[in-house]
């Protein structure tokens, strides 16, 4: 087990402000009773980022706080609480992190706990979860947090879309989940109304809901330029450029920073300024959250001559016109489409190509796009929602697409006892072998 | 029936698990095998084919599944999928796979992927039980009902549907009648015996299935002439589903008896019917989300977080009260984020209720019953 923090250098300068942004973020929820503002424990990918920012709520998001935990590997105290009260280390660490930390500021009466990393994160007022066809932690974890802070109420709203079956033509199903998934936010802004006491200002969300479209254009746009051979910036930083687009969706800070980061990678380009100096594979990282704890695994693959131009992960949208969104005046109706129609982009494509599905569909796309030689899975063992079905992903790549080089690696997001650095780099090694000796053999 | 036959039927059925269904599919029936408490039977059946719920063999190593579905998937999903892969269902014509949590659903794909059935349907439950999700997964149940039909080369008119809607409500009253017998002290069936009963009873097709447990009612009502009182510890099991014998029979075992079930074969299946509704797939939508009572659908009832756990839990103090327990095992598979959650406010909810509780997260198997044994021997007795 690694037992020491390393940190990893990063080669964007917009990465490295992402410390003091998340920090910033934390310190809103801490400071937000005083402000007389209303805050919500919140989880990234719901789709109700434009509702939170129309009505003046602060997102806590606890996947960030345990993020930031298993990073300054500060994570296991919090650990230690959830499983003394019966949380499984099985569970999702994200979750039990905090809800670890939640019981000892309870039992601290609204305290903040010791040498909490980044000064920790606030009392929230209401809690935000979600009902999807991802991760069961988005409603059992508001569950379980009330059981601890008994008088913060919980509103969980359905997000859903036509599961993929090649059998059936997903777009005879559109209408009823986008019918439904508009009940539901519309349902949550009905909640908020109540806890914070506000009406919601329908214009502003409009407002909110356009810059959010062109925020995600913006994003997709720049980090569209990491196909440029060097590539600029890898998946190492994007595990940092992730935070405005996961956690600030709907202000104008997120979108002056992936305008700040596409000027920068374009500097970059001209310059023809690579992560490495001398880039001699190109890596997808297929699927995973990474182990957060060992961000530096990042580095050791940039010692190697690898570089990640793409990622699946925090990558959860896709430019608007290629989804081709249904005119509304409603901005939760609009909501809904994007959400349904992002899900299901990739179904034509492996409906086209017999025996594919569409995450690998989404996997061959980036591989041509971004010229990429490999692809580096990570599984994390505490969490079923991203990591379960990998092995399938990797099997039906290399079946239906090409013979690509693939890795799989093991660990956890939260929990550092589920690492062995040694163990993953010699993995790491191994791969490199693999494609060197096919790039020998090209 | 005669009165001698059921539970020796029950033994067989239990023991050769599917073996009906492979005669029934000998005999030109489709069979079409489903996960969990959310399978809609009452579509399959009322489609003409033959439902059967699977399981796994806690007995048996996963030896393939490993292969092709990563080991953080619920340990018994993973059996289930390895029985599957070895060939144990290879008389099934199709699958459908409800959608109960993230094991289900990231799975899904690999086992359609790596069955390569003529039939796969994934069945999008919601995790609400609020008014549009009862709209909205009436929707997908009509979706399923129109890929069924398709498969099978037949409508399912609303006729259809209302007379599986009633053989089966037929066949959970049948079943709650014999669950009253466990009420008795002591209970006139055992809990190895009720778990065989309930094992069987998922394996075949509806109508035998009634018919069988009311075979076993006949049967066990006799026992109550030759019943003497007895003290033991009445023990009550909770989870998903526990489709073997080898925890009851530790239980009993120590000298306890396993008086009751909370388990997803058994009382939330058995306890809630479905209403007659105009649109009969809005009764069924009915049940599923908002009377079978499973940790994956959200409930947001109540005011108060106490009258919430009330709306979640009310009905297990009711059992304990109904069946006289006084201690409760709560069982919980490893990697399962949806009970594992809500195991403190479970298990302070029913220690209120002045019942101990053990807690046990373990695996799908007998390789690890050992220390299973020796932490429910060492709750009995204290109990005792």
């Amino acid at each position: 087990m690694a037992d020491e923090k390393k940190p990893r250098a990063l080669a964007t300068t917009a990465a490295a402000k992402i410390p003091k942004m998340t920090r910033a973020n934390l310190a809103a929820t801490v400071r937000a009773r005083e402000e007389g503002k209303k805050v919500a424990y919140a989880f990234i990918v719901c789709a109700i980022d434009e509702i939170m920012r129309a009505m003046d709520i602060v997102p806590a998001w606890g996947e960030s706080f345990s993020g930031i935990c298993a990073a300054k590997r500060d994570a296991e105290k919090y650990l230690q609480r959830a499983e003394a009260e019966n949380f499984s280390r099985s569970l999702c660490t994200y979750a039990t992190c905090n809800l670890g930390f939640d019981m000892w500021r309870e039992e601290l009466k609204g305290e903040m706990p010791p040498d909490v990393p980044w000064g920790g994160i606030g009392r929230p007022d209401m809690v935000l979860g979600s009902g999807q066809q991802l991760c069961d932690p988005r409603y059992k974890w508001p569950q379980a947090t009330q059981h601890y802070l008994r008088d913060v109420p919980v509103f969980v709203g359905g997000m859903y879309y036509p599961p993929w079956d090649p059998a059936l033509d997903y777009r005879e199903q559109e209408a009823f989940y986008v019918k439904y998934n508009t009940e539901e936010l519309h349902a949550c802004v009905r909640f908020c109304e109540k806890v914070t006491g506000k009406k919601m200002d329908w214009d502003r969300l409009a407002e909110i809901v356009d810059l959010t479209d062109r925020t995600i254009n913006l994003f997709i746009e720049t980090y569209e330029l990491r196909k440029t051979m060097p590539c600029p910036m890898d998946t190492g930083d994007a595990m940092n450029t992730m935070v405005p687009i996961s956690f600030m969706l709907g202000t104008q800070e997120c979108y002056d920073f992936y305008r700040d980061l596409r000027d920068e990678l374009k500097e970059k380009i001209a310059q023809k300024q690579g992560v490495v100096e001398d880039e001699k594979y190109r890596l997808l990282w297929g699927a995973g959250l990474p182990s957060w704890f060992a961000l530096a695994d990042f580095q050791y693959f940039n010692s190697k001559g690898a570089v990640f131009p793409v990622e699946t992960t925090y990558r959860c949208t896709e430019a608007l016109d290629r989804l081709d969104l249904p005119e509304t005046n409603d901005p939760l109706e609009h909501i809904a489409w994007r959400w349904v129609r992002y899900w299901t982009h990739w179904y034509d494509k492996a409906r086209r190509r017999p025996g594919s599905m569409p995450e690998v569909e989404r996997l061959i796309e980036y591989i041509e796009d971004y010229k990429c030689d490999g692809v580096v899975f990570h599984s994390a063992f505490s969490c079923r929602s991203w990591h379960a079905g990998i092995m399938l992903q990797a099997e039906v790549l290399r079946q239906v697409c090409q013979d690509i080089p693939v890795l799989i690696m093991e660990g956890d997001i939260v929990d550092i006892s589920s690492y062995n650095e040694a163990d993953t780099r010699n993995r790491i090694d191994a791969f490199i072998e693999v494609l060197e000796t096919r790039k020998n053999r090209a | 029936m005669p009165n001698t036959d059921a539970l020796a039927l029950v033994d067989k059925y239990y023991s050769n698990y599917g073996s009906r269904a492979r005669e029934l599919k000998a005999a030109g029936n489709k069979i079409l095998g489903y996960l969990s408490a959310l399978g809609p039977v009452e579509i399959m059946t009322a489609a003409g084919s033959v439902p059967l719920r699977l399981k796994g063999n806690v007995s048996e190593p996963i030896t393939k599944a490993d292969a092709h579905m990563e080991t953080i998937a619920c340990p018994f999903i993973r059996n289930v999928f390895d029985s599957a892969l070895k060939g144990r269902y290879d008389y099934l014509d199709g699958m459908v796979m409800p959608h109960q949590c993230d094991s289900t659903d990231k799975t899904s794909n690999v086992w359609s992927h790596n069955l390569g059935l003529p039939y796969w349907h994934f069945l999008n439950v919601p995790h609400l039980a609020d008014d549009p999700s009862v709209g909205f997964f009436t929707s997908v149940l009509g979706v399923f009902k129109k890929s069924l039909e398709k498969f099978m080369g037949r409508e399912i008119t609303d006729k259809d549907l209302a007379r599986a809607v009633e053989a089966y409500n037929e066949n959970r009253r049948a079943m709650r009648e014999l669950y009253s017998l466990r009420r008795f002290v002591p209970p006139l069936i055992s809990g190895v015996e009720m778990t065989k009963v309930l094992v069987a009873a998922m394996s075949l097709p509806v109508d035998e299935s009634t018919s069988l447990i009311k075979g076993v009612i006949r049967e066990v009502q006799e026992r109550a002439a030759h019943s003497g009182a007895t003290s033991s510890p009445r023990v009550m099991i909770i989870g998903d589903q526990i489709d073997n014998t080898a925890i009851a029979e530790i239980i009993e075992g120590a000298g306890a008896e396993l008086v009751m079930d909370h388990l997803s074969l058994g009382s939330k299946i058995y306890w809630p019917d479905v209403d007659v509704t105009a649109d009969p797939l809005a009764g069924i939508a009915e049940r599923y989300l908002r009377k079978v009572k499973l940790p994956t659908t959200f409930v947001a009832g109540g005011d108060t977080y106490e009258e919430n756990l009330e709306a979640r839990f009310g009905h297990i103090r009711d059992f304990i009260t109904e069946f006289k327990v006084n201690a409760a095992i709560i069982f919980v598979y490893k990697y399962c984020d949806p009970y594992g959650f809500e195991v403190p406010a479970l298990k302070d909810f029913i220690e209120s209720t002045g019942v101990r509780v053990l807690y046990l997260e373990d695996e799908y198997s007998t390789s690890t019953l050992g220390r299973v044994k020796t932490r429910i021997e060492a709750f009995l007795e204290m109990i005792e």
